[in-house]
């Protein structure tokens, strides 16, 4: 459970920006998890309703998990493509053999705090 | 400008609450890359190609380090950094082979990270030998899902799957397979004993991550162990350029 690791990133992450904003409480999070970040939404969720709780900071603070798709880059033809689920071949050339790029993000992009 | 929403007016508007959104847009694992960074660079001030073995337990990392150090012993000077949740008993069988090696116990962590390899790339260089190397090996914890992940700061990731796990294991895992550039099919004695079709998973392998270099072998009959051991000198030959280019680029892991 690497999720669990991950919220604590986060929630450091949290306390140093409100200490930084001289702020008391996290509203919302909103974060970017691409599809082939390994991390497992659900898990991520868990971790973080039950670490969230047990600090007044981010006590009921409210998580936005947002999922960008990954580009798929097609070895034969170079076309690309948007997908959040890994396509099977090229619309193009038919092509199997897919080169994903990025879509491994794990980005902390906004905290509503006040 | 307005302290609460960042806004430029000055009046006439107001707040319901005193909340306000912050930008952030940075990594949770920033904290991780950062040191990763660094062992980066450590790395190549010590003159070491840094390899991460990344398998499930049991798959055959530590016996395939073992032959390897046999082969290699005279030719090429390789150091390990064993990492366990609990023991140090691959450390002892890789000591025994004559190698400096220090283990990290991560006390329940189904991964390593960064920081832990910081520490124990300094314990290593405090071994006999272990500040004159042209390889190091770091032994993952048995995982095939977390530690993929975490970067260490490695120049080579190396996927491991043995024959008894099943063919499946590139689709159901594939985070492991994206982000490493060799895929190593272990136990290769064991085929006529289970349906491993290795075609199959290399297929599946190279449909997710068509860059992967894929090989099969056996420490145990040796079979297969010729192109293992090439590419580890044609890696150790190239350091520094060859790494480079054969090797990912910083921040390629999330
Ligand atoms: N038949 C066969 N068995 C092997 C081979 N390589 C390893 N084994 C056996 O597989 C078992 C596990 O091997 P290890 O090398 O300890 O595996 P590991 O990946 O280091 O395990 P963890 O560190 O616990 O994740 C041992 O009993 C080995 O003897 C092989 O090539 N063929
Ligand atoms: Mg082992
Ligand atoms: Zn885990
Ligand atoms: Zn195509
Ligand atoms: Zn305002
Ligand atoms: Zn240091």
């Amino acid at each position: 459970m690497h999720e669990m690791s991950l919220v604590q990133a986060l929630l450091a992450q949290l306390t140093t920006l409100a200490a930084e904003h001289d702020k008391k409480r996290v509203i919302t999070v909103t974060l970017d998890i691409g599809p082939l970040s390994g991390v497992v939404i659900d898990s991520f969720q868990f971790g973080f309703d039950i670490l969230s709780a047990e600090t007044s900071l981010t006590k009921g603070a409210k998580l936005i998990i947002i999922n960008p798709p990954a580009t798929y880059q097609c070895i034969r033809c170079g076309h690309r493509q948007s997908a959040a689920v890994r396509p099977d071949h090229c619309p193009e050339c038919n092509e199997t053999l897919l080169i994903p790029e990025g879509g491994d993000a794990i980005i902390l992009n906004q905290v509503e705090m006040e | 400008m307005c302290d609460s929403c960042g806004c430029d007016l000055t009046d006439n508007h107001s707040h319901k609450t005193d909340s306000r959104v912050i930008e952030v847009h940075q990594s949770l694992l920033a904290a991780n890359d950062a040191i990763a960074a660094e062992n980066r660079a450590h790395f190549e001030a010590m003159g070491v190609v840094a390899i991460n073995m990344i398998s499930s337990p049991g798959s055959g990392k530590t016996t395939l380090l073992e032959k390897t150090i046999e082969r290699l012993k005279g030719k090429i000077r390789i150091g390990v950094i064993e990492g366990d949740i609990e023991t140090d008993r691959d450390a002892q069988r890789i000591r025994a082979k004559g190698v400096p090696v220090v283990q990290m116990t991560t006390g329940g962590a189904c991964h390593l990270d960064a920081a832990q390899i910081h520490k124990g790339l300094h314990l290593l260089e405090k071994e006999p030998g272990g500040d004159q190397l042209d390889l190091l090996f770091i032994e993952n914890v048995g995982n095939l899902v977390c530690p993929a992940t975490f970067d260490l700061g490695e120049h080579q990731r190396v996927v491991l799957v043995s024959v008894p796990e099943g063919p499946d294991k590139p689709a159901k895992y594939p985070k492991a397979f994206i982000s490493s550039q060799i895929f190593v099919i272990t136990k290769t004695d064991l085929l006529p004993y289970f349906d491993f079709p290795v075609a199959e998973a290399k297929a599946d392998a190279l449909h997710l991550n068509p860059r992967l270099q894929v090989m099969a072998l056996s420490a145990t009959s040796g079979e297969g162990f010729e192109a293992w051991i090439e590419y580890l000198q044609e890696v150790t030959e190239n350091k520094g350029s060859g790494v480079q280019a054969g090797g990912r680029k910083e921040g390629t892991y999330p």
